[in-house]
């Protein structure tokens, strides 16, 4: 039982969803994975698959539309999960917050675990923010494990 | 073989082969993450990814992917026992098989656009490799006079000194078992995507666990299989398995995934051909 | 119980229930007379596997005899006349071809027609009969209910029961006299009775499809008539006999055999359809699905491949039986390739029938004692498997309307039953420890250790080759079936009738209990079949016992029974899933809730549909025709030119 608790923080699996954000943060979750930084020594893969990814890293605000998706994807996704909110249009809008078209970033679609700031955000800080969504995972883990449920969002 | 010793050797096995074929994984990623220049992931990261897997939640599609998945398990874990065991070895094949069968109508059981595509090309990876593994079974026995493994150990001439051909053409087939580039087209290892998953696209949690630890019977039956080549000593033979494994790593970071069109050409007019004129040649010096 | 009473009956009281079938004008009553009649036939050919082999002459039977060649001469005017009312040109000329040879024979040659002894009741003869009787009983049983919903689907208004019901059973009679006959005249009455039955049963519906079809069948059949005549006229000429067993077993090597093997041996491949002369099984195809089920896959052209498993001692050893063995392995692969591109489930069986016919034609070819017990092994469990596929086709497409294999999409989600029924007949063809893919098995064993040179890796290749393209159409067939959406509801079951429980269920069984004691049943009739007949049983390895050292070993397949049982049969019964469980399937994210669509451009709504890869570009089935006939002809040509000049 240990085991698969020291388990589920070292092979994390991500999904990544682009909420409409420009690009540059993805370009910076993708340089995460290139030789530079090899997310892959603390066993972090990019399955692109909800139903194996325990890691959900979110980067732009979010609109109607993709919010949809991005719920659906949340639902697919195998519980112990954790988001993680990529950038600054992520956490809070970044600059289009007072647009009328988009979100203030997108806790008001899923809740979220950790927050990366950045415009866009650096692939350290990225990397800092998934170890540190790493132990919320674990101790989401734990109460899963003495049977508190978390709950489905509605879609 | 004794009934007793059977026994031993099918539990030995049951228990030995995960942790191997694991280990061998782990070897295989960090060697893959150096020649691409990174670091790579612990040695025993395999192991992690399993029970991280049995620690998820369990969430289906519908039940019928479960039955599969078990199916799956059951027959790739019963053909290593009776290789090891020292069964018939055209039994085993079948055997094997049916395995891959279940695999492919676990992925077909669902009605998801990636799933089904990774299920008929797992059933066009099977058509690609089966003809070559029957065949070369047969040449087995051409060359060693009796379907049974255990002739396979009786006899000092090493069995890759007979059938030379025959080698080279399981190793396609072990490309292929081992879902690796250029043959890795209904799912593939590490986070290759093409299908999403393909054939584990629908898979969640401890059943993807279970599927990848029928995965892990499957490469070790194959293993063993090309380590029957040297069966006198098997040290030799366990190694020529052991530089195979690492050959496929080497293939699978230097080559892209092909069509299975391509696939299927190269293993009927490669691989079948070299079987065939192993054959050919056997039974010509058997008459 | 005398054994000749015992062969009598299963001979004689099928003509006799028949006739009675057909003048019972009620339905119920009519009926419940077919299941006496089944349960009759299954009781006194498993009284005569009790009793043991035998062999039965029936002494001062030339009156008999005479009455036999009557009613011959009066079946081939009743040909002459459907070609001369069909205004064809092909049945009359054919006819006409048959019957002179046949008046010559019979009465002008002064042949002498006592043979000696009439009937064997060999172990291979027992086992036909099992299949015969077990096997066309239960689908007699399922043609009555079957029928019913046929024709209430029709709005027939006169019913055409009592018919289909006097034939259906009447075959069973002329099919268990084939097997037992050894004289070879009686042999030929029941294999010319078989043909009429056939071209009755086919046309059946009386549609013009189905008569053309009809026609097209009993062409065919009439070719290998006039082989079978030919046949009977050299061996009567120059061997000076007319018993199967003298001609096969007492004549290997002498000059001249060869000729009337190899026009019996054109005689089978017309009744087992092979190619050239396919075409005429897949038209049968539009005959009701218990026609399909008993003459055009467990019985009938088992009759062709019976025969030519007798005869293989007669041409053993020579390159002629290479030719055999390569002509089998080509129909195998070529009629899997070409079911590859069929949708419509029926077409799919008639080729793997005809493909399964083909490899027990290869094992009489490879001819050694282990391939004949393949090519028995195969003969019995292909028949019961073969004809739980049939039926449960036909129940499918009386529950959904449509053989086509797209239609039956999902349907392990409305009906469990008949999908598991399904499953399991897909199964028992393709996976150890079930008894097609033991007798697959022992003859790829058997072609390793053939004695042909350099021509064995042919043969090889073509039974690898095969083996792994009949695994596509099938799993491809199964994946439209159980093809299912997300677990969101409890449906309710549907329930079957008591008629296609009983068979469907009791033929599943039989399959599944015959594959696991295929040891004992190896031994016990298999092998016995093979030393009485064939003479020598060296090279088949004994079964008995639990040790693991075998070669058609009892162990592994017991062992392979269990883990079956315990990760296939256990998980199918005891899985369930909770409804907070189940998820969409993953459509990128813009599934519509549990729907089988998705949101796409400007937020439409796209349905999702699965399936096809049919691959009727680079396999479609005129091309592939032309192939089968051209080869398939030539290959037979070869083994004339053999026959005749070698």
């Amino acid at each position: 039982m240990s085991f698969i608790k020291t388990s589920r923080i070292k092979s994390p699996w991500l999904l990544h969803f682009d909420c409409g954000s420009c690009n540059g943060c993805d370009i910076e979750v993708l340089a995460c994975l290139t030789p530079l930084y090899d997310v892959e020594r603390f066993g972090i893969v990019n399955h692109g698959n909800p139903k194996h990814a325990d890691i959900l890293l979110v980067t732009g605000a979010g609109n109607p539309r993709n919010a949809r998706v991005l719920k659906n994807l949340y639902n697919q996704m195998p519980d112990p999960k954790v988001v993680v909110a990529v950038g600054a249009c992520a956490c809070s809008g970044g600059m289009f917050k007072d647009a009328y078209n988009t979100f203030e970033g997108i806790d008001g679609i899923i809740p979220v675990d950790v927050y990366v700031p950045g415009c866009a955000a650096r692939p350290e800080q990225i990397i800092d923010g998934v170890v540190q969504a790493l132990g919320i995972l674990a101790e989401k883990a734990d109460a899963l494990d003495s049977k508190e449920v978390p709950k489905e969002v509605p879609a | 073989m004794e009934f007793g010793y059977a026994i031993l050797a099918g539990i030995i096995a049951l228990v030995a082969a995960p942790i191997i074929v694991g280990l061998l994984s782990g070897i295989d990623r960090i060697l893959t993450a150096r020649l691409q220049g990174r670091v790579g992931p612990p040695f025993l990261q395999p192991f992690y990814d399993l029970f991280k897997l049995f620690g998820k939640e369990l969430i289906v599609v519908n039940h019928f992917q479960l039955i599969w998945a078990w199916g799956f398990f059951g027959f790739s874990a019963a053909s290593l026992v009776l290789l090891v065991v020292q069964q018939d070895i055209l039994l085993v094949v079948f055997t094997i098989g049916f395995a891959g069968i279940c695999l492919a109508l676990g992925a077909l059981s669902v009605k998801s656009p990636y799933s089904y595509l990774g299920g008929i090309r797992e059933l066009m990876q099977m058509l690609s490799y089966e003809p070559i593994l029957l065949a070369s079974v047969i040449g087995i026995y051409l060359a060693k006079g009796s379907y049974m493994a255990d002739a396979i150990f009786a006899d000092t001439t090493p069995l890759i000194a007979q059938l030379p051909l025959v080698f080279v053409a399981l190793l396609i087939v072990l490309t292929i078992k081992l879902r690796k580039s250029p043959f890795d087209i209904a799912t593939s290892h590490h986070a290759h995507q093409e299908l999403i998953k393909g054939v584990t696209t629908e898979y969640s949690g401890p059943y993807l666990a279970l599927i990848e630890l029928g995965h892990w019977y499957e490469t070790m039956f194959v293993l063993t299989l090309i380590s029957l080549f040297w069966a006198n000593p098997i040290w030799i033979g366990i190694l020529i398995a052991f530089v195979a494994f690492l050959s496929e790593m080497l293939i699978d970071v230097t080559w892209a995934r092909m069509t299975w069109r391509w696939m299927l050409r190269v293993s009927w007019a490669v691989g079948l051909a070299l079987v065939a004129i192993n054959l050919a040649v056997l039974s010509f010096f058997e008459r | 119980m005398t054994d000749t009473f015992l062969v009598g009956f299963l001979i004689l009281f099928p003509f006799l229930s028949a006739f009675i079938a057909w003048l019972t004008p009620s339905h119920s009553a009519r009926t419940g007379w077919v299941w006496i009649t089944a349960a009759a036939m299954i009781v006194a050919s498993v009284m005569l596997m009790i009793s043991g082999p035998t062999t039965i002459m029936i002494e001062n039977s030339e009156g008999l005899s005479t009455l036999i060649g009557i009613l011959d001469l009066l079946l081939l005017v009743f040909f002459l006349y459907v070609g001369i009312q069909a205004k064809s040109l092909v049945i009359t000329l054919l006819t006409v071809a048959q019957l002179l040879p046949f008046i010559w024979l019979e009465w002008l040659s002064g042949a002498h027609h006592e043979v000696d002894p009439t009937f064997i009741v060999d172990p291979l003869a027992i086992i036909m009969v099992l299949v015969i009787s077990v096997v066309g009983s239960v689908i007699c049983v399922y043609a009555t209910r079957y029928m019913k919903e046929h024709e209430d689907h029709l709005h027939l208004q006169k019913s055409r029961r009592p018919r289909f019901m006097f034939y259906m059973i009447f075959f069973l009679g002329a099919m268990n006299g084939l097997v037992l006959a050894n004289n070879l005249l009686w042999m030929y009455f029941f294999w010319e009775v078989t043909t009429l039955i056939c071209y009755m049963l086919i046309l059946h519906d009386l549609t013009p499809i189905a008569i053309t079809n009809a026609r097209r069948a009993l062409w065919m059949n009439l070719i290998g008539g006039i082989a079978f005549v030919v046949a009977l006229i050299v061996a009567s000429t120059q061997f000076e006999t007319l018993s199967l067993r003298e001609l096969a077993t007492e004549h290997t090597g002498e000059a001249l055999l060869l000729v009337p093997i190899f026009l019996l041996g054109l005689a089978g491949f017309t009744k087992a359809a092979q190619t050239p002369f396919h075409s005429w099984l897949l038209g049968a195809m539009v005959a009701p699905t218990p026609v399909s089920a008993l003459l055009h896959s467990s019985t009938m052209v088992k009759a062709g491949v019976y025969l030519v498993l007798r005869l293989a001692p007669g041409f053993e050893g020579t390159a002629f039986s290479a030719l055999v063995a390569i002509f089998g392995g080509f129909v195998l692969l070529m009629t899997a390739i070409m079911a590859m591109s069929q949708s419509n489930a029926k077409k799919v069986l008639a080729y793997s029938t005809i493909g399964n016919l083909g490899l027990i034609i290869l094992c009489a070819g490879i001819n050694t004692p282990l391939s004949i017990a393949a090519g028995i092994m195969l003969v019995m469990f292909h028949a019961v498997s073969k004809a739980i596929l049939f039926m449960v086709v036909g129940a499918i497409e009386s529950k959904i309307g449509s053989r086509d294999i797209e239609d039956m999409e999902g349907l392990c989600a409305v009906n469990p039953a008949l999908t598991g029924i399904l499953v399991i007949g897909v199964i028992s063809m393709l996976a150890p420890p079930f008894g097609v893919l033991v007798g697959k098995w022992a003859v790829m064993e058997a072609a390793g250790t053939t004695m042909f040179g350099s021509i064995s890796f042919i043969v090889v290749l073509l039974l690898a080759l095969g083996s792994a393209v009949t695994v596509v159409f099938w799993i491809k067939w199964m994946a439209r079936v159980m093809c299912a959406m997300p677990e969101t509801c409890e449906c309710k079951k549907e329930k079957l009738p008591a008629a296609y429980n009983v068979s469907l269920w009791g033929l599943a069984t039989l399959v599944c209990v015959l594959s696991v004691i295929a040891a004992p049943v190896v031994t016990g009739l298999i092998v016995p079949a093979v030393s009485s007949w064939y003479g020598t049983q060296a090279g088949i390895t004994s079964t008995a016992g639990l040790n693991l050292d075998f070669t058609i070993g009892a162990a592994p397949i017991i062992f392979l029974s269990i883990i079956a049982f315990a990760f296939l049969l256990i998980p199918a019964l005891v899985i369930k899933v909770k409804k907070s469980a189940v998820r969409p399937v993953y459509l990128c994210g813009e599934n519509i809730d549990y729907a089988a669509a998705w949101h796409g451009l400007a937020d439409g709504r796209f349905d999702l549909s699965v399936g096809g890869f049919y691959f009727t570009r680079v396999l479609g089935e005129e091309k592939m025709n032309y192939l089968a006939i051209y080869i398939g002809a030539a290959i037979i040509t070869i083994a004339m030119a053999i026959a005749l000049f070698l």
